[in-house]
């Protein structure tokens, strides 16, 4: 079953060296999907043992007009006053956020992506900082992927790092990873011709990282990409987090692979992912990056429960309760419409991990008991090698 | 108060007479098999267990008194018409596994094939009886029942001096037993009291017997007195230990994890490691019920997936994934059970209750032969305004006019079927079959624990009732799947006893093609809590009943609850069909879950997992890839 490969690439992962590309392109063409999984669980609870993440967060975008015509989104419009085309004043995006929030669970982190509008002034998006700053004090503000950073410079005249400085003061705290898509220029070129390319998309998060900043990165997979696309993606984006990590200022956080979904956009005609290959592409994802320190299965793209059989092919945080999420949703998602605490909860305990909510910057809000369902996971036996190596005794009232 | 499972035959007498009037017992007699399941299902705290059960159930400690034969026994025996090494079939009674085990290792040790797989057939004793006057049928009769044929049939085999003159060592049919650890001071001295006093009463005890019989007291006076012995001595555990290990090798039980209180510091067996158990489940040997457990709970989802993986290839074309054409009709939605989990059933009476005519079912039928398919589900509430004729009729046209397979009314509508024309079982389903019936579905067997039962669904059968519909349906040639429905109020340890149950009908029958499961899907207009549920129990637990399973062949991924992303994941956790391209499934349906796909997406994501995939009828035989 496993291939005599898989074999090297283990001795390799487990002396804690760095796999190549070869090794990465590998694992991807891997036929035991069980192994690979095994493989990428040990260097996830080796980490993070069985802790899983998630936040209390929520969704603002203040518009979908946009310029770029990506062939993979459901969501942007492109010109202001089409059909289905909306703009958000400052106070409408306040209210719009009040009405998403439950007082009783407030939110620790407002997530803002937007698609790229022509027609508003800089100070538009330095108002909405400053008003989110204002109205919800308690929110870590991460907001604007790198290609609405670079559109920003590119539109306003300005270099990335004025964007991000003047941002900064108005109250941007991180950057989320969209807008990554897949950086080989054969593919971004068909399917994101106009907006940010690879490098320019890195040389955002290379300046917030000199900025101090911490911020996220994804890969849009499961379109026309090849697992060659995908590795190269991933080498990227370790290849930035190493001079991120020798500079000692910001870095990434996570790392978020996002399930391509066609329908309602110009690829819909592809079949779209499936649960094996969002497994294989997480699994892969943590053995190759191994300077990130998070890996989310991200439960909007990928459903729920093939979510919780990702906090074992690697993952290690679920994202949030992501309330108001529109994008994922304008395409047919399959998951339902934002969590909440306790549904994230029971996701992560059904899944046999004890979970952790975080803040933006994963530091611990509350960690939640183990609480073992009856019957389930009562001691954990972790395989290392030939050898099992023990234990970790679940007690059912709470942590261990 | 000790609650304690004792059988009632004769020669068990000795053993229940001192505690029957014991204020601190609760006494319980039954068949064996009814003791076994009431010390499975926690319903007592000792029982004379079946050694056979013991293995079975796995972590059980005997205490050395029990059932010993140290000859010729007379109640354990195979009749026949035919000499034993010509004997081709066994019909047996099913009531004690230990004395069927012990009947197929004999006879394999006289050459006979009957003890192999698919050429046993379980019947009642009395049909056992009947049975045997077919030339090449051995009956196994157990019991009472057996001292009443000596005699009678010119081949016979006591199996207590059988094993005894192949072996040289007594052999033990059951013993007083407990969970591992459960057995106190104060139980054992009462046990061993009552078997003190019962010993002295033989004599009285046989008197009495013969007496109710009206039959002359000797032969169960000597019966009594030297056929069996109630101490499990060096000895008798040797011949203990031998059998068990006999059955293991021949793959009837599971090895042995028994240990027998002879001395207070006993000590326990060796626990197997959580590998070991992994690599023999793998390698197709079978599991304990606590071994089971033990997988279930604590091995990691890679080990369990992996084992079970191994254990599907060994079953099966290890490349080929396998779905069938077919569709689900529910004919009608009234139903008298009112489950509590149920949003589709309509009460008699009700506005909303349907029953579908012929113009929609044909019309729904024909669209399935449309479409390239083979058979239809037809399942339903429990309508009493539907009467038997009604569904031969219904049948007889469907076979006539569309020529589907017919994978129709589960268990709970047979039972209804035969208590609405007050016939047996049998005779209800040797009709439908006539008309057309192949096969039985699954559904209703949610857990077949009582417990769960009358929590979730009161009205419904019992799981023994459940379990005598398709041992009856296999006995008549039709096949069925076997399904289990968890995340309600059930334990761990109840879906591994509902697996067990299953096992052991199959070791009987072999009539079930393939085992599904599935959790419980919530939603508003049932009424009841969901319990364990999520994509990783749903893998870990296809992957337990791949491993438990180890005598079906065929295991389902549910994806029409699980979803298609990780049905599609399950092809990696033993299981090797996809189920159907349903056209509607109205009861999952009604309860929120409407994942549906066409031909053309499951092929896709078949091979997407890496199988090739092939289209099967309801006896799961290949119907050749689709183009």
């Amino acid at each position: 079953m496993r291939s005599a490969r898989f074999s090297e690439i283990e001795a390799k992962v487990r002396a804690d060296a760095r796999l190549d590309e070869r090794d990465a392109l590998a694992l991807f063409e891997e036929p035991d999907l069980l192994a690979l999984g095994a493989l990428a669980n040990e260097v996830r609870e080796r980490l993070h043992g069985d802790r899983a993440y998630f936040n209390r967060n929520v969704r603002l975008e203040v518009t979908n007009v946009c310029v770029a015509s990506c062939n993979f989104c459901s969501f942007a419009r492109l010109e202001d006053g089409a059909p289905g085309s909306v703009t958000l004043t400052v106070p409408q995006a306040i209210e719009a956020l009040r009405r998403k929030i439950d007082p009783a669970e407030p939110p620790t982190e407002v997530h803002v992506v937007n698609g790229l509008h022509p027609g508003l002034p800089f100070s538009y998006y330095e108002e909405l900082l400053r008003a989110l700053r204002a109205e919800f004090p308690y929110a870590h503000r991460k907001c604007f992927t790198a290609v609405e950073i670079h559109f920003f410079a590119r539109h306003y005249g300005m270099s990335h790092r004025e964007v991000l400085e003047r941002l900064i003061a108005a109250g941007l705290e991180s950057l989320p990873g969209g807008g990554a898509e897949v950086f080989a220029p054969e593919v971004r070129q068909r399917i994101a011709h106009d907006k940010a390319t690879a490098d320019e998309w890195l040389a955002v998060h290379r300046e917030a990282h000199a900025l101090g900043m911490m911020t996220n990165a994804t890969l849009l997979y499961g379109h026309i990409e090849t697992f060659a696309h995908r590795v190269d993606h991933l080498l990227r984006l370790r290849a930035l987090q190493d001079e991120a990590i020798a500079a000692g200022r910001g870095r990434f956080q996570a790392f978020i692979p996002l399930a391509f979904h066609p329908d309602g956009n110009g690829m819909q005609a592809l079949p779209g992912t499936t649960g094996v290959d969002d497994l294989r592409t997480l699994a892969v994802s943590r053995l190759v990056l191994d300077n990130f320190d998070h890996l989310k299965a991200y439960w909007v793209s990928s459903t729920p429960k093939v979510a919780q059989i990702g906090l074992s092919f690697g993952a290690d945080d679920v994202d949030g309760t992501i309330v108001g999420e529109t994008i994922y949703t304008a395409a047919n998602k399959k998951a339902p419409d934002g969590l909440t605490v306790d549904e994230l909860v029971r996701l992560v305990r059904e899944a046999g991990r004890v979970p952790v909510e975080r803040d933006t910057l994963y530091r611990v809000v509350r960690e939640h008991p183990r609480a073992a369902l009856e019957g389930q996971f009562k001691v954990r036996e972790r395989r290392q090698g030939k050898h099992l190596a023990v234990v970790d005794v679940v007690h059912p009232e709470g942590s261990s | 108060m000790i609650r304690v499972a004792g059988v009632g035959f004769l020669n068990a007498a000795p053993l229940m007479v001192g505690l029957a009037d014991d204020p601190g017992v609760e006494l319980f007699l039954g068949p064996p098999s009814e003791v076994a399941r009431r010390l499975s299902e926690g319903e007592c705290d000792v029982a004379l267990l079946p050694v056979a059960a013991a293995a079975t159930l796995g972590e059980i400690d005997l205490l050395d008194v029990g059932i010993v034969a140290r000859g010729p026994v007379r109640s354990v025996i195979v009749a026949s018409t035919s000499p034993l090494e010509a004997v081709e079939r066994l019909a047996l009674d099913a009531s004690s596994r230990t004395s069927v085990v012990l009947a197929r290792l004999e006879l394999a040790a006289r050459g006979s094939h009957a003890a192999a797989a698919g050429r046993v057939v379980a019947c009642s004793p009395h049909e056992v009886v009947a049975a045997i006057a077919e030339p090449g049928v051995g009956g196994v009769i157990i019991g009472d029942p057996a001292l009443e044929v000596e005699g009678r049939f010119p081949h016979l085999l006591d199996l207590g001096q059988a094993w005894v003159q192949r072996t040289g060592k007594p052999f033990v049919f059951a013993a007083w037993a407990a969970r591992r650890g459960a057995f106190t001071d104060a139980i054992i001295a009462r046990l061993r009291r009552a078997a003190e006093e019962g010993l002295a009463a033989r004599e009285a005890l046989a008197n009495a017997y013969a007496k109710q019989r009206g039959e002359p007291a000797a032969r169960f006076v000597s019966y009594l007195r030297d056929a069996i012995s109630n101490t499990i001595d060096d000895a008798a555990e040797e011949g203990l230990r031998r059998f068990l290990r006999e059955a293991a090798d021949a793959k009837l039980l599971p090895p042995p994890d028994v240990r027998v209180l002879r001395r207070a510091d006993a000590a326990r067996p060796p626990r197997p490691t959580v590998d070991a158990l992994l690599l023999r489940a793998a390698e197709g040997g079978r599991l304990s019920a606590a071994e089971g457990l033990r997988l279930y709970q604590e091995a990691s989802l890679f080990d369990l997936g992996l084992a079970a993986d191994e254990a599907r290839r060994r079953h099966d074309a290890p490349d080929v994934v396998t779905y069938i054409v077919d569709r689900n009709v529910n004919y009608t939605n009234v139903c008298t059970t009112s489950c509590r989990f149920c949003a589709f059933y309509r009460p008699v009476g009700h506005e909303g209750g349907y029953v579908l005519s012929r113009e929609v079912l044909g019309r729904k039928l024909q669209e399935v032969v449309d479409a390239g398919g083979v058979q239809i589900l037809l399942q339903g509430g429990l309508n009493p305004a539907l009467r038997i004729e009604w569904y031969e009729d219904l049948l007889r046209w469907i076979k006539a006019t569309y020529g589907l397979g017919l994978h129709a009314l589960s268990p709970e509508e047979i039972l209804h079927l035969a208590q609405l024309e007050d016939l047996d079982v049998a005779t209800v389903l040797r009709r439908l079959h006539a008309a057309g019936l192949d096969s039985v579905p699954g559904g209703g067997a949610e857990i077949l624990v009582d417990r769960v039962r009358r929590a979730i669904a009161k009205a419904k059968c019992t799981s023994a009732e459940w379990l005598g519909v398709m041992r009856t349906a296999h006995r008549l040639g039709l096949r069925s799947s076997g399904t289990m429905m968890y995340g309600t109020v059930d334990t761990a340890e109840e879906r591994i006893a509902h697996l067990i149950k299953l096992r052991d009908l199959q070791d009987e029958t072999g009539g079930f093609t393939a085992f599904f499961c599935w959790d419980f899907q919530y939603e508003r207009g049932t009424r009841i809590a969901p319990g364990d549920h999520g994509s990783v129990l749903y893998l870990r637990t296809q992957a337990i009943a791949r491993l438990m399973l180890d005598n079906v062949a065929h295991v389902g991924a549910s994806w029409v609850t699980q979803g298609p992303d990780v049905g599609q994941v399950a092809l990696r956790f033993g299981a090797d069909d996809w189920g159907s391209v349903m056209f509607e499934e109205n009861v999952v349906s009604s309860a929120g879950t409407t994942f549906r796909m066409d031909a053309a997406r499951i092929e896709d994501l078949v091979h997407r997992a890496g199988y090739r995939v092939v289209r099967r009828n309801v006896r799961y035989e290949h119907l050749g890839t689709p183009a």
